[in-house]
C-alpha cells in the first residue's frame, strides 16, 4: 500500500513540474511589450565613466551624438557643435528638455562632470588628450583638447552623460540616466531588468520591459528551446540547430580572427618581462604574404563557421574608414612563387619548404578554451600547408600567450567600430607591448606618419581618407599587401535567435563582445503582431 | 569433449582479454600521426563505413582519436600505477621494518594524502608541475600509492611474526636475506593484483583531470579532451563525438577490472585450487 501512495504521489508531483514548465513558456510570450534577451556575458558597471557603453550605446544614460547604423554621427543630448579653426576648442550647446529619470534636468554642468570624471577614472574611456571641460551656461559646453583629435566624436558617442547631482561610488551599480531606459535591478550573474523611460525626449521607447539574462550560450539554447527567451545571443557551431518560432539573425560584425605573424628576426633580445622577441620564420615578408595569399578565407568562413562569418581583410572591414584595396584573392600559385622566388625550396620532399637549412615552420597560439580559434587556426594551418608552410596549432592559457606571443604567432581576434583601433594596433610605440595590440612588433614612421595625421585630422573625411592610408597608400601599408604583420582570416557574425514575430531593428555592424552590442539599439525593437 | 575445468577456464578468460588490451594498445601507438590530423572538409560527420565512429568538429576521424587516446590514456595509466605500487612496497616495509618514528611518520603522510579528495589532489599537483604528460604522471602517482602501502605494511608485520622468519633470523640470517627470501616472494601477489587494480583508476582519474583542463593540452588525443570537446557541441545534436569513445572507455576500463579480478582468483594461494 505504502509503495502504491509513494508512486501516486510521484505521479501527481511529475504532472505538477510539468504545468509549472508550461506556465513559465507562456509568460514570455503573452505579453507583447516586454522582451528577454540572454546574453554571454555581464557588464561589469553600468557607469559610463568606467566603460559601460564602450562598444555598445548605454541605453540607460543618453550621450552628445550617437552612431547610426551606418556608423556616421548624429545629435543626441547635442543640438549642434562648433569645432574651433585649430581643432583645439569644441563647444556644445544641448538640448533643453532632456530630463534625467529623478526630474532633474540635464544640464550642460552635467556633461562637464562626466567628461572630467571619465578623464579622471582612467578606465576603458581614454580622454588623455582633453585638456578640460567647462560649462559656459545652462547649454553650452567648452571642451577643449591639448591636441586636435578626430576621434573625439566617437569617444563622445560611447560615454554617458550622469548626473552631477546623483553620482556617487555605487553609481555602477544603481544608474540614474536620461536614456531611453530607466534602470529597475541587477541581480549580479542572473539579471538586470530595464523599463522604458517614459518621459524620453526622443520619444518613449515601443518595449516597455527588458529583462537580460546571463547565460552561457548551451544554457541559452536550451532557454530557447523552452520558449523561455525571445532573444538569444549563440554561437557559429550552435547556429545551425533549427528551433520552431525562431529564426536566426547573423549580425555582421568586426569581430575579426586573425595571425599575429612577429615581424623582428630572433637575436635573442627579451621584452622587460624576459619574453623571448622575434621569430626566423615569420620575419620574412615573403612568408606571411604567402600565408595570405594562400588561405581561403570564404572556405573557412563557410566550413568551420557554419556560414556565420565572412572573410576578413583587415582589422575594419566595412567600417566608413576601411580601404577596399585592402581585400585579396585566394591565389595559391601566387602564393608559392613568392617563396620560391625568394629561395624558399623544399629539397628533402617532407612537403615543407626550407631557405638556407631554415624550415618554414613555426607554433600558432591561441587560448585553450576557444573552439573558435582553435577551428579557424586548424582550419587555415591546413590551407597553408598545400603550400610547404608548417603551422603548429597549441592551445595554451593567456598566461602562457603573453610570454609566447612576441616570438609565436597568435590566433588574435580584434574589432571595434571605432577607428582608434587601428591607431593602437600599428603605431610604433605600442610594438611589443604587453597589451596585445602590436605583438609583432610592427614599427614603421610611414604608418606613424599617417595615424598621426588621422588622429589630428580635423574634418571625419580628411581622417578617414588617412586612415585608409594607413592601410594601403599605393606602395605600402599595414595591410596583407603591404608589410602584412598580420594575416586576417575571418569576421565572425553574431549569431542571435530572435522570437518570431519580433524585430530587433537595423544592426549597426557589431564590434568584439558578447551580446552587449545587441542591445545597443533597443529603442528600434517591435512586436510586429 | 573434455569438461574444462574452472581454473582453465579463468586463464583462458585472462589470456583473451591480455591479449585485447595489448591490441588496443598496439593500433593506439602504431597509428600514423596523419590518420589522427583529418581534414576541416570532413567535419562533424556521423558514424558511417568510413569513419566508424564519425568524425569531430575539426574533421577528425574519432575512431582513430579514440585508439590513439586509449594508447596516451594506457601508457601514463601503465606508467602511473607501476611507479606508485614500487612506492607503495618501499614504503609499506619501511613502515613495517623501521623504526617506531618512521612508522609513525609514513602512517601520518598516509592519513593525510588520503584526507584530501583524489581528484582535487591530482588537479592540484598536475596544474603545479605544468600540466601535460608530466604534470598528470606525477600527480597520479604522488597520490595513488597510500591504500597498497597500507595494505602492504599490515602483510609484512603479519609475516615477520611467522615461524620461519624467526627461524631464519636465529639461524643468522641477514635482514636483507630474510627481505629477498621470505618478505617480496609473499607480497607478488599483492603487487601485481595492486597494481592491476590500480591501473583503471589512474586511467579514470587521467580522463576527468584533462576532462576538467588540468591534464593534457588540447592538441593531445586524449579520451578527457574528446570528451570534454564534446560537450561544446552535444546541445546542437552531435551525440557521437561524446557516446561512442565514452562507451569505449568505460569498456576499457571495465575489462581491466576484470582482468585482475581473474588475476587476483589465479595468484592468490586461498583460491587458486578453486
Amino acid at each position: 500500500m505504502q509503495v502504491n501512495i509513494k508512486k501516486i504521489l510521484a505521479l501527481l508531483l511529475a504532472v505538477l513540474m510539468l504545468f509549472s514548465m508550461a506556465a513559465c513558456g507562456n509568460d514570455a510570450a503573452d505579453s507583447k511589450d516586454s522582451v528577454v534577451i540572454a546574453i554571454g556575458s555581464e557588464p561589469e558597471t553600468l557607469d559610463p565613466t568606467k566603460g559601460w557603453g564602450h562598444g555598445n550605446s548605454p541605453i540607460v544614460q543618453s550621450t552628445l551624438v550617437r552612431y547610426t547604423s551606418d556608423l556616421t554621427f548624429e545629435n543626441d543630448l547635442a543640438v549642434g557643435y562648433k569645432l574651433s579653426d585649430d581643432g583645439l576648442t569644441c563647444t556644445f550647446t544641448i538640448r533643453e528638455d532632456a530630463f534625467f529619470t529623478d526630474g532633474e534636468k540635464v544640464t550642460a554642468a552635467d556633461v562637464a562632470f562626466t567628461l572630467e570624471t571619465a578623464k579622471a577614472a582612467q578606465g576603458s574611456v581614454d580622454l588623455t588628450y582633453m585638456e578640460s571641460a567647462v560649462a559656459r551656461d545652462d547649454t553650452t559646453v567648452v571642451i577643449t583638447l591639448s591636441k586636435p583629435t578626430s576621434i573625439f566624436l566617437n569617444t563622445l558617442a560611447s560615454v554617458g552623460i550622469v548626473p552631477k547631482h546623483a553620482y556617487s561610488e555605487d553609481y555602477g551599480t544603481n544608474p540614474i540616466g536620461s536614456g531611453p531606459y530607466k534602470f529597475v535591478e541587477w541581480k549580479a550573474q542572473e539579471q538586470i531588468i530595464f523599463t522604458a523611460n517614459e518621459d524620453y525626449y526622443g520619444g518613449a521607447p515601443v518595449i516597455k520591459k527588458v529583462t537580460v539574462v546571463f547565460m552561457s550560450e548551451d544554457a541559452a539554447l536550451a532557454a530557447v528551446r523552452a520558449g523561455k527567451v525571445d532573444v538569444a545571443y549563440s554561437s557559429a557551431a550552435l547556429g545551425t540547430t533549427e528551433v520552431d518560432g525562431y529564426h536566426v539573425e547573423a549580425v555582421a560584425s568586426a569581430d575579426n580572427r586573425g595571425f599575429t605573424l612577429p615581424v623582428l628576426p630572433n637575436e635573442g633580445r627579451t621584452t622587460e618581462s624576459g619574453a623571448p622577441i622575434g621569430n626566423d620564420v615569420t620575419c620574412n615578408i615573403e612568408i606571411r604574404q604567402a600565408i595570405a595569399y594562400a588561405i581561403d578565407r570564404k572556405q573557412v568562413a563557410d566550413v568551420v563557421l557554419n556560414g556565420f562569418g565572412k572573410p576578413a581583410y583587415s582589422e575594419n572591414d566595412g567600417m566608413p574608414w576601411n580601404n577596399p584595396e585592402v581585400v585579396i584573392e585566394t591565389d595559391m600559385e601566387y602564393a608559392k612563387k613568392l617563396l620560391a622566388d625568394a629561395g624558399w625550396i623544399d629539397t628533402d620532399g617532407d612537403g615543407i619548404v626550407e631557405k638556407d637549412g631554415l624550415k618554414a615552420e613555426f607554433a600558432c597560439v591561441y587560448p585553450s578554451g576557444d573552439s573558435v580559434r582553435q577551428a579557424v587556426a586548424m582550419a587555415a594551418a591546413e590551407q597553408v600547408k598545400e603550400i610547404g608552410i608548417r603551422i603548429n596549432v597549441e592551445g595554451i592559457s593567456w598566461d602562457e600567450i603573453m610570454r609566447r606571443m612576441f616570438s609565436e604567432a597568435v590566433m588574435m581576434g580584434w574589432g571595434s567600430a571605432i577607428p582608434n583601433e587601428t591607431y593602437y594596433l600599428y603605431r610604433s610605440e605600442g610594438a611589443l607591448l604587453d597589451d596585445f595590440y602590436n605583438p609583432e612588433g610592427y614599427t614603421s614612421n610611414v604608418t606613424d606618419g599617417y595615424l598621426n595625421a588621422a588622429m589630428e585630422a580635423l574634418t571625419v573625411s580628411e581622417a578617414n581618407e588617412n586612415w585608409r592610408k594607413v592601410q594601403w597608400d599605393g606602395t605600402t601599408g599595414t595591410s596583407m599587401r603591404g608589410e602584412c604583420p598580420w594575416v586576417w582570416i575571418v569576421n565572425l557574425d553574431h549569431v542571435t535567435y530572435v522570437r518570431d514575430g519580433l524585430s530587433i531593428g537595423e544592426q549597426p555592424i557589431h564590434g568584439h563582445g558578447h551580446g552587449l552590442p545587441l542591445i545597443q539599439n533597443l529603442h528600434e525593437w517591435r512586436w510586429n503582431e | 569433449m573434455k569438461k574444462i575445468n574452472r581454473r582453465t577456464k579463468v586463464v583462458i578468460l585472462t589470456i583473451i582479454m591480455t591479449i585485447i588490451l595489448i591490441a588496443v594498445y598496439a593500433l593506439g601507438v602504431l597509428i600514423p600521426e596523419d590518420a589522427v590530423t583529418g581534414s576541416f572538409l570532413n567535419a562533424k560527420e556521423p558514424p558511417s563505413l568510413e569513419h566508424l565512429f564519425g568524425t569531430d568538429a575539426l574533421g577528425r576521424d574519432l575512431l582513430m582519436r579514440t585508439l590513439k587516446g586509449l594508447a596516451v590514456s594506457m601508457t601514463i595509466g601503465i606508467a602511473a600505477s607501476a611507479l606508485s605500487a614500487v612506492i607503495a612496497v618501499f614504503v609499506g616495509i619501511s613502515a613495517a621494518v623501521g623504526s617506531k618514528w618512521v612508522d609513525a611518520f609514513i602512517n601520518w603522510l598516509i592519513d593525510i594524502v588520503m584526507s584530501v579528495p583524489h581528484t582535487i589532489l591530482v588537479i592540484l599537483i598536475s596544474f603545479a608541475t605544468g600540466r601535460g604528460w608530466k604534470g598528470l604522471l606525477i600527480g597520479i602517482t604522488a597520490t595513488h600509492w597510500c591504500s597498497l602501502a597500507r595494505l602492504i605494511r599490515g602483510e609484512v608485520l603479519q609475516l615477520r611474526s611467522r615461524q620461519y622468519v624467526a627461524v631464519s633470523r636465529k639461524l643468522g640470517k641477514s635482514s636483507g636475506w630474510i627481505l629477498v627470501h621470505h618478505l617480496l616472494p609473499h607480497l607478488a601477489p599483492q603487487f601485481f593484483v595492486g597494481l592491476i587494480l590500480m591501473f583503471p583508476h589512474a586511467i579514470l582519474h587521467e580522463a576527468s583531470v584533462s576532462f576538467l583542463g588540468f591534464g593534457l593540452m588540447p592538441e593531445q588525443p586524449a579520451i578527457g579532451i574528446i570528451l570534454s570537446e564534446s560537450m561544446r557541441y552535444i546541445g546542437a545534436g552531435m551525440w557521437w563525438p561524446a557516446v561512442l569513445p565514452g562507451l569505449t572507455l568505460v569498456l576499457i576500463v571495465l575489462l581491466v577490472d576484470r582482468l585482475g579480478g581473474h588475476l587476483q582468483m589465479i595468484m592468490e594461494p586461498y583460491s587458486a585450487q578453486e
